[in-house]
């Protein structure tokens, strides 16, 4: 093969990096996505474990406002999680933008949760601060759960935007988080939901936006 | 001849399972690749080194590539990462002129036109496009590409600013 000049002035480094070829095996999001399903899973068991299940659940009478949280906390992780985890393998021309619409599903409980705030509603949202905190600090910490493997396979991978990457393993991290906590959690009110469920997903994307860009390698 | 998408993208998938030839020869093209990408969008005596990183970020990321997609979409994302992280470096050069008489060639197909760092900067306002292109690709101070663009000194830099910022959140754009 003919290699021009500036190549050649290259040739060099790429027959170290040709001598330094090991083989890899190619990210496939997939198999991450089933990798964070399983972990939130043994997440959502391992709370119910350690502080119960929410006892309408455990009777087979789940309320409906449990089952729209749910399903809103499921759909935000899951599309933010995938969002994270196809980031790994870039490609110009790639679209991710279910989390937009999951997120905006999310953002419901605070939008409603302040409208009935300002029209005077009764709700537990303060007054109940105490078990806040504890959906806070079980959100928190079942964040970092699912953050951990979300974090290895950025940096095994190629995230062009690490500001985006940090921000979104923040929101996926947190509302997977709160997916779990939500199996224990007894309030079914919407001002108190969007608080605390807010605050708690809130918080760790701002923690996400600020730890993991320093964490990803290039 | 030129490599083209299928046989690059065979290469690659070699040069994943370890296959040290296919990997040079992979190199080899993907540098040639790059330095049609890169010219006229940096200053010419910084080509080869914008080429030399986004190889050695290749190789590093070898295994973010996805075999079931496209190869050189992944290659120009690489590639515009390194770009826009090369441009938001303040470093002052000192050529002040392009390299005109290199041949241009290259990205005129339609993937090609797709994945162009043209292609990003159209994503800009003309006045942050048109400031980063006087100042960090030709070489300009802020001083010249205030007078040449109207815009105040702290306008030309404020736009370098943002502009950057928003290149690099539109790296994967098409």
């Amino acid at each position: 093969m003919m290699m021009n000049t500036a190549m050649q002035k290259q040739g060099f480094d790429i027959s170290q990096l040709v001598d330094d070829l090991k083989p890899v095996r190619p990210l496939r999001t997939g198999k991450a996505v089933v990798v964070a399903v399983a972990i939130t899973l043994a997440l959502v068991a391992s709370i119910i474990g350690l502080i119960g299940l929410r006892a309408d659940v455990a009777a087979g009478l789940p309320d409906p406002m449990f089952l729209i949280r749910t399903g809103v906390l499921g759909l935000l992780g899951l599309a933010t999680g995938h969002s994270v985890l196809s980031m790994a393998t870039p490609s110009v021309g790639k679209h991710n933008l279910g989390w937009h619409w999951a997120l905006g599903a999310a953002l419901l409980f605070p939008a409603a949760g302040l409208i009935l705030l300002t029209l005077g509603a009764e709700h537990q949202a303060f007054s109940m601060a105490k078990y806040g905190a504890e959906c806070l600090r079980w959100s928190a910490a079942g964040a970092l759960v699912t953050a951990i493997p979300m974090v290895y396979w950025l940096r095994q991978g190629a995230p062009t935007s690490p500001e985006r990457a940090g921000w979104l393993t923040g929101l996926a991290s947190g509302g997977l988080g709160a997916f779990a906590f939500n199996f224990h959690c007894t309030f079914n009110d919407i001002i108190y939901i969007g608080f605390w469920y807010g605050l708690a997903v809130a918080g760790c994307a701002v923690a996400g936006r600020l730890i993991v860009p320093s964490l990803i390698r290039w | 001849m030129k490599a083209n998408e299928a046989s690059l993208r065979a290469l690659m998938i070699r040069s994943q399972s370890g296959d040290k030839q296919a990997y040079s020869v992979l190199l080899s093209e993907a540098g040639n690749w790059l330095r049609r990408f890169f010219s006229y969008k940096i200053p010419a005596d910084a080509v080869d080194d914008l080429v030399q990183d986004t190889l050695i970020s290749v190789h590093r990321k070898l295994s973010s590539y996805d075999s079931s997609r496209a190869f050189l979409p992944w290659l120009a994302a690489i590639a515009r990462y390194r770009w826009v992280d090369r441009l938001r470096q303040t470093y002052k050069h000192e050529a002040s002129a392009l390299d005109f008489d290199v041949a241009q060639e290259g990205h005129e197909d339609v993937v090609g036109a797709r994945i162009s760092i043209d292609r990003l900067l159209n994503y800009l306002p003309d006045g942050q496009a048109d400031v980063i292109r006087m100042v960090k690709i030709e070489g300009l101070s802020v001083t010249e590409a205030s007078e040449k663009s109207g815009q105040t000194e702290s306008l030309v830099k404020v736009n370098i600013h943002r502009g950057l910022k928003k290149l690099a959140a539109l790296i994967e754009s098409e």
